[in-house]
């Protein structure tokens, strides 16, 4: 079931028409049976997929920095000794401003930008 | 002369002059037919579409600025200010790819050449290259679609995935009114130089990128004081030998290098910051402080103005710099209140500032932004204010000429 949680926007109709359930059979919904299953709303997924990408980075960051000491372990001045520190350097650039983006990341004034009108984003200035 | 009709349409706030220059790429007769392309684009954001006559005519509108640094496209700071200078917030592409690095705004669109890697991080490893290495990077691609956007014709450019170190499906780019391409070889092919009406360098002295890498990296697991510095060190050969020659081309270079007010200073806070203006380039003034040309040395703390601990100074005088004349103004120490920001914007001439204290205002606008209360905050809204100044003096000139060219 791992095209679930890459599904944005989870309507029942959508969950009914998946490709297990054929015409005539009861609609199977996944999350009564097995609560564990949870289908995750919009917003939760969206926010686990933003914290998820410092985190991968973060990884990065380690995984290339122990490879690039052991490929400087053998000859410091050699193409990939360098190479390999340059891509430690780039993964540090990256994960830094990952963090930074994640900082000023407020989910309301990201929803009024887009949507200025709704209720929760009308400014009255007189 | 054969009379050629010229028919405007005034769409939404866009100005498009129709002219007839000498080539132009849609005419197939040479007497005079241009012929319009015409595209749906939203001028404004809010969704209202409007049919906008583009006219790729010869002499473009677009100008493009260069800017030179370190460490892929960490300038942001640069291009928050810069974009502000302009008016409207810039933002990644609505709808694309979320690793884009472009940044687009109502009057600039921010190009990142990162995005011209020849190589992917695995290529780059194989082939042993760093990123900073012209051989990791297609300057053919770069000056073409550059040449493009400046002549008003929208690209398809390549993205460059920090994050998977990948190179992504392109992703359209219309052009601007002013195209800015940050990253580590903005003039290192001669074409590319060409093509830009201003150059920036950013050159912070190793000193400072010590400090600041530290600062940003101690915060990530498996860096060490060692690993930050085996990382300078090693790209250190590749950056002297490629990004740091480029310095000599910019009309414009901002140094930034430890203080000299504080003995022993190693922590990187405060700064000595140098603005070196390369003399005679067009359409740009150097700022000065009170004379124009001669040498100054000032200390604005005394009795009208008090400063805490370690006080702020500022030079200026004229000097040369890889053969070039040029001007530099430098200024050591930090802002710490709003007062001292206005006076030393007060004592500073040729700024091209709209009105009085808008320098003032730019930072403050920014406060929390790094270097907002130091010289690197400020020049950098000076650089932004003189580029604004640079954008109103090439347009002026551009609607001048066609009017010229249909009175004849």
């Amino acid at each position: 079931m791992a095209t679930l949680f890459t599904l944005n926007l989870v309507t029942p109709r959508a969950i009914a028409s998946l490709p297990d359930s054929t015409k005539g059979s009861p609609i199977r919904v996944p999350y009564l049976n097995q609560p564990w299953k949870r289908i995750l709303s919009p917003l939760e997924s969206r926010r686990m997929q933003v914290r998820a990408a410092p985190d991968r980075l973060s990884e990065k960051v380690e995984q290339s920095i122990k490879e690039a000491q052991e490929a400087c372990s053998d000859d410091p001045a050699s193409g990939e000794c360098v190479a390999a520190w340059d891509e430690v350097e780039e993964l540090s650039a990256a994960a830094s401003h990952a963090r930074d983006r994640l900082k000023d990341n407020d989910p309301l004034e990201n929803y009024c930008q887009d949507n200025p009108e709704t209720d929760e984003c009308k400014t009255y200035d007189n | 002369m054969a009379v050629c009709p010229v028919y405007t349409t005034q769409s939404l706030n866009s100005t498009c002059s129709i002219s007839t220059p000498s080539k132009t790429h849609f005419s197939s007769h040479h007497n005079h037919l241009v012929f319009y392309r015409t595209s749906k684009r939203t001028s404004k954001r809010g969704g209202s579409s409007s049919c906008v006559i583009t006219c790729s005519a010869g002499d473009s509108q677009t100008v493009v600025i260069g800017l030179a640094a370190d460490s892929g496209c960490g300038k942001s700071t640069f291009m928050r200010r810069l974009t502000s200078v302009f008016g409207g917030a810039a933002e990644p592409p609505k709808g694309g790819n979320p690793d884009s690095n472009t940044l687009i705004s109502d009057m600039t669109t921010v190009i990142c050449l990162d995005d011209y890697h020849s190589l992917d991080r695995t290529g780059r490893k194989e082939k042993g290259v760093t990123a900073l290495d012209p051989r990791a990077n297609d300057f053919d691609l770069m000056y073409e679609q550059v040449k493009a956007l400046k002549s008003g014709i929208a690209v398809d450019k390549p993205i460059y995935n920090h994050v998977t170190g990948l190179l992504d499906p392109p992703e359209l780019i219309k052009p601007p009114k002013i195209l800015v391409i940050e990253g580590l070889h903005p003039m290192f092919d001669e074409r590319v130089r060409d093509l830009l009406d201003f150059s920036i360098y950013l050159d912070i002295s190793n000193e400072v990128k010590f400090a600041w890498k530290i600062q940003r990296d101690m915060a990530e697991r498996g860096h060490s004081l060692e690993s930050i510095k085996a990382s300078i060190e090693a790209r250190k050969p590749d950056f002297d030998a490629f990004i740091d020659p480029q310095k000599q081309y910019a009309d414009a270079v901002i140094e930034v290098l430890p203080t000299q007010l504080i003995p022993d200073d190693n922590e990187g806070k405060v700064l000595r910051v140098r603005l070196i203006m390369k003399e005679g380039v067009e359409h740009f003034s150097p700022v000065y402080l009170f004379d124009e040309g001669s040498t100054i040395s000032w200390i604005p703390c005394g009795r009208k103005l008090t400063c805490s601990y370690p006080g702020i100074k500022f030079s200026y005088g004229p000097d040369t710099y890889f053969g070039h004349e040029v001007s530099v103004l430098e200024m050591d120490g930090q802002f710490d209140r709003l007062d001292e920001l206005i006076y030393v914007e007060s004592h500073l001439s040729n700024l091209s500032t709209k009105f009085y204290g808008e320098v003032t205002q730019q930072m403050l606008k920014h406060a929390d932004f790094p270097g907002s209360n130091n010289g690197t905050g400020l020049f950098q809204t000076i650089v932004g204010l003189k580029i604004r100044d640079l954008y109103e003096q090439i347009t002026a000139i551009k609607t001048a000429a066609p009017l010229q060219a249909t009175k004849a």
